[in-house]
C-alpha cells in the first residue's frame, strides 16, 4: 500500500522505532519528504523509542514465553524437523535472506541498527533454536539476579555487557543478534500471536540495544520508586539519553526532513539535541487580523503575595488559596470554557482536594461545572465530552488537566471550548529522577547543554504547548495566564515561542489577580465583537493566492539580505 | 354548541311533581327565555343568568324524569322537564358555562356595577338584532385567564372597560387580537423543570456533636434523588434490598457508613469492612454500572476527543517499552485500587449528571417511587445520539476563519462603544422631533449670538487684533449660538434619554394623550382588520368602531385647545399623527361606503 500512496500519515513510531520501521517504512523512496509535525517533543519520542524497562513481571512473562517456545520446538522436531533445518541453513547464509521477507535495499530496512549487523552472519552459537533458547534463559536468569538489589545501581552499556559476559557467558555479538534471531525463530515457529510473546521480545530488544550501542545509554536499576519507598517495585531500565541516535537513520535515509511545530522554541536547541545541521531554520509569525490572544504573567495573588509551584511554596496554603481565588474570579468573568493546567497529577489532586476543603471549589462550581483529567483514558474522554456539552449548552465549564498529559498534547480547546487557559506553575520535570539526571549529565558532557537550560527549555515548551491549546484559527480568541512568579524572569519567559511573546506586553508581565481580572474583562469585551473577516486594516483572514505570493516574495527578499 | 344559544323543547314546572307547561326553552349567553306553546299562558319567563344562583338536575338512570332546576337569587326556582336526558345534558352544560361566565363578569366589574349593568342591557338588546357567527363559548379556564390578565394589566382593563363594556367591541373580538397574550400565558403554565445545582451533594457534610463518636447525616428527598442519579449502584441496591432485605433507614445508615469510611481515605480499613459485609461492599466498590455505561458512551463521543482510540497509535502504552520511571509519569498505589474511588472521579460523575439534568418528574417524597421512576428513565434509549454525534463532528471540523463569510440578513449588533449605538438611535428619533424642540431649547438666541459676534468685531476694529483675537469664552458662545440648530438635539436629547416632550406636559394632559393613543391604536387595529367587508357582521363592527373613533376625534381637539399656549406646539405635534391615522380610516370608510352603495344601490343601513 505504501508505495502507491502520495501522502502517508502515521505516527512517529513507524519511522523512529527500529522495531516497527523495518516493516512499515522500508518501501519509502529516498526522495520522499518527511515532515515531523507537532515535533516539539520529538527528542522525547526518540529517546522512548530506544529505551526499555524490565520489571519482575517482564521476566516472569519471558520465562513463560520461553517454555512455550520450547514446547513448540519439540513439536516441530517431531513433525516437521525440516523447517528448523531450513532455518538453520538460511541463518548460515546470512541474515539478509531471513524469513520470507523479500527486500532489495536491505540496509534501509532497519534504520536504527548499524549497517554491520545486517552484513554479518548470525553467530554460530545461536543458530540452532534450542541453543538460542538456552542463551535467552541464561540472560533472563542474569537479569533476575540483577533486579534483586537494595540499592540504586547505574551502569554504562559497556560495563553491563562485560558483566553479562562474565556471569552468563553471553558475549556482545550474541546479544546484538538477539532481536533478529528471535524474530526469525518466531516466523519459523509460525507464531502469529505476537502480543503473547511481548515479554520475551522486550528482553531481546534490551539485549540488542545493549549489545549494539556503547554510548548514549545507561542501565539504571532501582529497587523502588523514590516517591514511594515503602512499595518494592524493582525495575531495570535501559534508558537512552541521546535523541539523535533514533532519528539519525531518518536523516541519513531521506533527502528532505522537515521538523515543525507551534512550540519549537528556542529553535536553536533542537539541532543540538538531535545532532543535525539545519539547511533552513525559520520561525514564522502568525498573520493575525486582530490581537486575538492575550497572554499574561500573573505573579501575585489578590493579597499581593507571590504565587508559585516552587517546591518550597507549593504546599503553602496561601498559594493554594490565591490560585483558587484566581480561578474563582476568572470563572465569574470568562464565558464558556476555561482550561486549567497543573504541573502534575499529584499536585492537581492535592490542590483540588484542598480547594474542596476550604469551600473554594463549591464557589467555583456555582459559576461553572468542573471536569477533570484522570489517568484513566476512558474516564478522561468522557469528561472531555461532557465538558464540551456543558460549553455547548451555555452552562460553561472548567477542565482541570495536567501538563505533559494526553489532553495537553492532543485536545484542542478552541472557540468557546476555551476562552481562557491558566497554567498553574512551571511544569518542570521531576528533577530527582535518576533517569533525568543521567540524561542531563550526558547532555552536558556530549552537547554542552547546561542542566538548567535544558530543564527550563523542557518546562517552557510544555507550558507553551498547554496554553497553545486555546487558539486554533484567526477567528478564535483566548487568554493565557501563566500563574507563577518565575515566568516573569527573563530566562524563563524568553523561551516561550515567538507568537506568544509578541503578544505579551510589558505591562502584563507582573500582574496580580485583580489586575488580571480587569485586563480579562476589557479583552473579552473587545473580542466578543463581530469578527471582521475582510480585515479593515488590510490584513485579510482568508488569503488569496495573490496575497500568498506577495508574502512569499517578501520573505524571499528578507532571506536574501 | 358552536352558536351562542340553545333552543330545546321543555316543560316548565313550578314544582317537580306538577304537570308543567309545554313550550320552548331558549338560552343565550346571558338570558333564559321560555315561550309556552300556548301564547295565552302566563308562565312566560325572561330572566338574565345574573339572577340565577345555581342549578340542579336529575341524574340519568334514576327513575326521575330529566329535570333541570334553576334556583333564583331572590328565592324560588324554575324547573324544566326535557324530553330526554340528551337535551338535559346540553342545557346543563350551557347553564354551567353561562353561570361561571356571568359570575366572573360580576367579579371583574366590581367597582362600577352600575355602568356594567347598563352596558349589559345594551349588549343584550344589541344581540337580538345581530347574530355573531364567531361567538363561541369559551372554557371557564380561558375565562379565568382573561380575568387574570385584566386584573394584572390595568391598561388592558381600561381598554376592555371602554370598548367591550362600552359595547363597541365584543368580548371575543377584543381577545382575538390578543391571542398571543393568552397563548403565551398558558405556555408559561407548564412549569420549567429545575435542573440540578452545580454543586450537588458535595455539601452533605456529617455533623458531629463533639462529645461522642456519633455522626449525623441530614437526608432530604432531594438528596436521596441526587444520590440515586449519581450512583447507579446505590440505586440498584436500593431497588433490590429495600424493603425486602432491610428497611430504608438501615439502607441509608449503611450507605453513609460506607461514605464515611471513604471520606477517611483509609482504603485498607474500607477493604476490611467490605470483606465482612457484602452490602457495604456495594457502596465501597467501583460502580460497575458506571463502567459499563462508560464503555457505551465512549462509542458516541466526538472522535476528535477520543483518546482511547488514539491509544494504539502510541505504542508506549505497551508494557515495558519506553521509560518507565522518568519522573514525568505518575505513579499510583495499585493496592486496594477498587476501594479508592477518587474525589476527582466523583467530580466528573457529578458534572455528567448535572448535564443530563433531571430525568424524572415525580414527587420526591417517597424514595421508592423515585428509584423506580429513575430506573424507567434510564432504560429509555437515546436514538438521536448518533445524529447528534455526526452534527458535532461536522461542527468540529469546520474552521471558522476558512469559511466564506455568512450573509446574515441582519446587521450584527456591534457595540464597541455603547455610546455610539445609543447616539445613533437618538439621532434617528430626534429627526422626527427636531422641528418641535429646537426653538424651545435654545438658551441663547441667534440675535444674541450675532450681536456678540458683531460686538467683538467692532471691538477688533477699534482696538486692532489683540492676542487672542477673540476671547475664548466669546468664541465658544458664538460657536454654540450659530450651531444651535445642528447641535441642539444632540445636546438636549442625547444627554438624557428619559426626557421627552411628553414629560414636559402637565400630567393630566399626558395621561389623556396616552390613553387616547392606546384607544386609537386598538380601534384602528380592529377597523383595518375588518376590511374587506364580506359579511354583515363585519359591516356592523366597522360602523361601531368608526362611531367610537369619531367620538375620540373631537376629544383630541379639545385637548389641543385646553393646553397652555406655550405647549400647544408640542401637543399639536403629538396629536397630528393620531388625527392623520383617524382621517385615513374615515376616508377609507367613506370610500368603501360609496363604492358599496354604488355597486348594489342598496342602503347599507338596512343591511341586517
Amino acid at each position: 500500500m505504501v508505495q502507491f500512496a502520495n501522502v502517508v500519515v502515521y505516527s512517529y513510531q513507524y519511522l523512529l522505532d527500529p522495531k516497527v520501521a523495518g516493516y512499515i517504512s522500508k518501501e519509502m523512496q529516498k526522495e520522499s519528504v518527511v515532515v515531523f509535525d507537532e515535533a516539539h517533543n520529538i527528542d522525547n519520542v526518540c529517546i522512548e523509542a530506544l529505551s526499555v524497562s524490565v520489571r519482575r513481571q517482564t521476566l516472569e512473562g519471558a520465562r513463560r514465553n520461553l517454555n512455550k517456545m520450547r514446547q513448540e520446538i519439540e513439536k516441530f522436531k517431531a513433525t516437521d524437523a525440516g523447517r528448523l533445518r531450513a532455518e538453520y541453513n538460511r541463518l548460515v547464509e546470512g541474515l539478509a535472506q531471513r524469513g520470507n521477507l523479500p527486500f532489495t535495499d536491505n540496509w534501509l530496512s532497519n534504520p536504527a541498527l548499524p549497517d554491520d549487523i545486517l552484513k554479518e552472519a548470525v553467530p554460530g552459537n545461536i543458530r540452532r533454536a534450542e541453543h538460542f533458547l538456552h542463551v535467552l534463559r541464561r540472560l533472563v536468569q542474569y537479569l533476575e539476579g540483577r533486579l534483586e538489589t537494595d540499592n540504586v545501581e547505574k551502569e554504562g552499556p559497556v560495563g553491563f555487557v562485560a558483566s553479562i559476559n562474565t556471569h552468563a557467558g553471553i558475549d556482545q555479538k550474541t546479544l546484538k543478534f538477539c532481536y533478529d534471531r528471535l524474530h526469525s525463530l518466531m516466523l519459523t515457529l509460525e507464531i502469529t500471536d505476537t502480543d503473547e510473546f511481548l515479554h520475551i521480545q522486550t528482553i531481546c530488544d534490551f539485549a540488542t540495544l545493549v549489545g549494539t550501542y556503547t554510548r548514549g545509554f545507561s542501565i539504571i536499576i532501582e529497587p523502588f520508586d523514590e516517591r514511594m519507598p515503602h512499595i518494592p517495585d524493582p525495575v531495570l531500565q535501559l534508558s537512552c539519553h541521546d535523541a539523535s541516535l533514533a532519528i539519525k537513520p531518518v536523516f541519513d535515509r531521506f533527502q528532505s526532513v522537515v521538523i515543525t511545530s507551534g512550540t519549537l522554541s528556542p529553535i536553536d536547541l533542537y539541532p543540538r539535541l538531535l545532532n543535525f545541521h539545519p539547511v533552513v531554520s525559520r520561525s514564522f509569525t502568525m498573520s493575525l487580523t486582530r490581537d486575538c490572544i492575550c497572554p499574561m504573567v500573573l505573579t501575585r495573588g489578590s493579597d499581593q503575595l507571590p504565587v508559585s509551584t516552587k517546591f518550597d511554596m507549593r504546599s503553602d496554603l496561601g498559594v493554594v488559596r490565591n490560585y483558587g481565588r484566581l480561578l474563582l474570579e476568572m470563572a465569574s468573568v470568562v464565558p464558556d470554557g476555561i482550561v486549567c493546567f497543573f504541573v502534575s497529577y499529584s499536585y492537581m489532586d492535592g490542590i483540588v482536594n484542598s480547594w474542596n476543603e476550604n469551600g473554594i471549589l463549591k464557589e467555583i462550581m456555582q459559576h461553572k461545572l468542573v471536569f477533570i483529567e484522570t489517568q484513566d483514558v476512558v474516564e478522561t474522554t468522557l469528561a472531555l465530552d461532557n465538558y464540551r456539552k456543558a460549553c455547548d449548552c451555555g452552562r460553561g465549564a472548567i477542565f482541570f488537566s495536567v501538563a505533559r498529559g494526553k489532553v495537553a498534547e492532543g485536545i484542542d480547546f478552541d472557540r468557546h471550548y476555551g476562552r481562557l487557559v491558566i497554567m498553574f506553575g512551571v511544569p518542570f520535570q521531576y528533577t530527582l529522577s535518576k533517569i533525568l539526571l543521567a540524561r542531563l549529565e550526558y547532555l552536558r558532557d556530549t552537547f554542552q547543554i547546561k542542566e538548567g537550560d535544558f530543564l527550563t527549555f523542557d518546562a517552557l515548551r510544555q507550558a507553551a504547548q498547554c496554553v497553545g491549546r486555546v487558539i486554533r484559527s484567526k477567528a478564535d480568541y483566548g487568554m493565557m495566564i501563566f500563574a507563577d512568579k518565575r515566568y516573569s524572569r527573563h530566562d524563563k519567559r524568553s523561551k516561550l515561542p515567538g507568537w506568544i511573546l509578541s503578544h505579551l506586553r510589558d505591562a502584563h508581565l507582573n500582574l496580580s489577580t485583580d489586575m488580571a481580572l480587569h485586563i480579562a474583562r476589557e479583552f473579552l469585551r473587545k473580542m466578543a465583537q463581530p469578527y471582521d473577516r475582510a480585515g479593515g486594516s488590510g490584513r485579510k483572514t482568508l488569503l488569496s493566492q495573490e496575497d500568498v505570493e506577495k508574502m512569499g516574495d517578501g520573505i524571499l527578499n528578507e532571506m536574501q539580505y | 354548541m358552536a352558536s351562542g344559544h340553545v333552543i330545546k323543547r321543555a316543560k316548565y314546572k313550578t314544582s317537580p311533581k306538577g304537570a308543567g307547561t309545554p313550550g320552548v326553552l331558549k338560552m343565550t349567553e346571558n338570558k333564559i327565555m321560555f315561550k309556552p306553546n300556548d301564547p295565552t299562558s302566563a308562565s312566560k319567563i325572561d330572566v338574565e343568568f345574573r339572577s340565577i344562583k345555581g342549578y340542579k338536575n336529575t341524574k340519568e338512570g334514576s327513575n326521575n324524569p330529566p329535570l333541570l332546576n334553576l334556583s333564583l337569587e331572590q328565592g324560588g326556582s324554575y324547573i324544566f322537564e326535557f324530553e330526554n336526558f340528551l337535551d338535559l345534558q346540553v342545557c346543563r352544560e350551557f347553564v354551567g358555562n353561562a353561570l361561571t361566565k356571568s359570575g366572573d363578569a360580576a367579579k371583574a366589574k366590581s367597582g362600577d356595577t352600575a355602568k356594567a349593568k347598563s352596558g349589559e342591557a345594551v349588549a343584550t338588546s344589541d344581540r337580538s338584532t345581530v347574530t355573531y357567527p364567531d361567538e363561541q363559548l369559551i372554557s371557564s379556564a380561558e375565562m379565568e385567564l382573561r380575568i387574570k390578565l385584566l386584573r394584572e394589566n390595568s391598561e388592558l382593563q381600561n381598554l376592555h372597560k371602554k370598548f367591550v363594556l362600552g359595547n363597541i367591541l365584543t368580548e371575543s373580538e377584543f381577545w382575538a387580537t390578543r391571542k398571543k397574550l393568552l397563548d403565551g400565558d398558558s405556555g408559561t403554565k407548564s412549569k420549567q423543570r429545575v435542573g440540578f445545582k452545580s454543586s450537588m451533594i458535595l455539601d452533605i457534610k456529617p455533623m458531629t456533636d463533639g462529645r461522642t463518636n456519633k455522626v449525623t447525616f441530614n437526608l432530604t428527598p432531594e438528596i436521596k434523588y441526587q444520590i440515586f442519579a449519581l450512583k447507579p449502584a446505590v440505586h440498584r441496591a436500593f431497588l433490590n434490598h429495600v424493603p425486602n432485605k432491610m428497611t430504608e433507614k438501615d439502607f441509608w445508615t449503611k450507605y453513609f457508613r460506607a461514605e464515611y469510611l471513604h471520606s477517611t481515605k483509609n482504603a485498607v480499613a474500607a477493604a476490611a469492612e467490605a470483606a465482612e459485609d457484602e452490602e457495604l461492599a456495594i457502596f465501597l466498590k467501583d460502580d460497575d454500572i458506571l463502567a459499563n455505561a462508560a464503555r457505551q458512551k465512549i462509542r458516541r463521543v466526538d472522535p476528535t476527543l477520543d483518546m482511547e482510540a488514539d491509544q494504539g497509535d502510541d505504542y508506549m502504552h505497551l508494557p515495558d517499552h519506553g521509560i518507565f520511571r522518568d519522573g514525568s509519569k505518575e505513579i499510583t498505589d495499585s493496592q486496594h485500587e477498587q476501594f479508592k474511588r477518587t474525589f476527582l472521579q466523583d467530580l466528573n460523575r457529578q458534572g455528567e449528571v448535572v448535564l443530563e439534568g433531571r430525568t424524572i418528574d415525580v414527587e420526591l417524597e417517597d424514595p421508592r417511587t423515585v428509584a423506580e421512576a429513575l430506573a424507567q428513565s434510564r432504560q429509555e434509549s437515546d436514538e438521536n445520539a448518533k445524529q447528534e454525534r455526526l452534527d458535532r463532528i461536522s461542527r468540529m471540523t469546520e474552521m471558522e476563519d476558512l469559511q466564506a463569510p455568512h450573509d446574515h440578513p441582519l446587521a450584527p449588533l456591534c457595540i464597541k462603544d455603547p455610546r455610539d449605538y445609543f447616539d445613533s438611535q437618538l439621532l434617528k428619533i430626534s429627526d422626527d422631533t427636531r422641528a418641535g424642540s429646537e426653538q424651545l431649547r435654545c438658551s441663547l438666541s441667534s440675535e444674541e449670538a450675532y450681536g456678540s459676534l458683531r460686538g467683538s468685531i467692532s471691538e477688533i476694529k477699534a482696538m486692532g487684533l489683540s492676542d487672542p483675537v477673540v476671547r475664548p469664552e466669546v468664541a465658544v458662545m458664538v460657536l454654540n449660538g450659530l450651531t444651535q440648530n445642528i447641535s441642539s438635539t444632540k445636546f438636549q436629547l442625547g444627554k438624557n434619554a428619559q426626557e421627552s416632550i411628553l414629560n414636559s406636559l402637565p400630567n393630566t394632559t399626558k395621561e389623556e394623550l396616552l390613553h387616547h393613543w392606546i384607544s386609537i391604536q386598538e380601534l384602528l387595529r380592529h377597523f383595518w382588520s375588518s376590511y374587506p367587508i364580506t359579511t354583515s357582521y363585519l359591516y356592523a363592527k366597522v360602523s361601531r368602531v368608526k362611531d367610537a373613533m369619531s367620538k375620540i376625534y373631537p376629544q383630541l381637539e379639545e385637548i389641543k385647545e385646553s393646553v397652555p399656549s406655550d405647549l400647544r406646539q408640542q401637543v399639536f405635534l403629538l396629536v397630528r399623527p393620531m388625527h392623520q391615522a383617524l382621517d385615513a380610516a374615515f376616508q377609507h370608510y367613506e370610500a368603501d361606503l360609496q363604492k358599496r352603495s354604488a355597486k348594489s344601490g342598496e342602503k347599507p343601513n338596512g343591511y341586517v
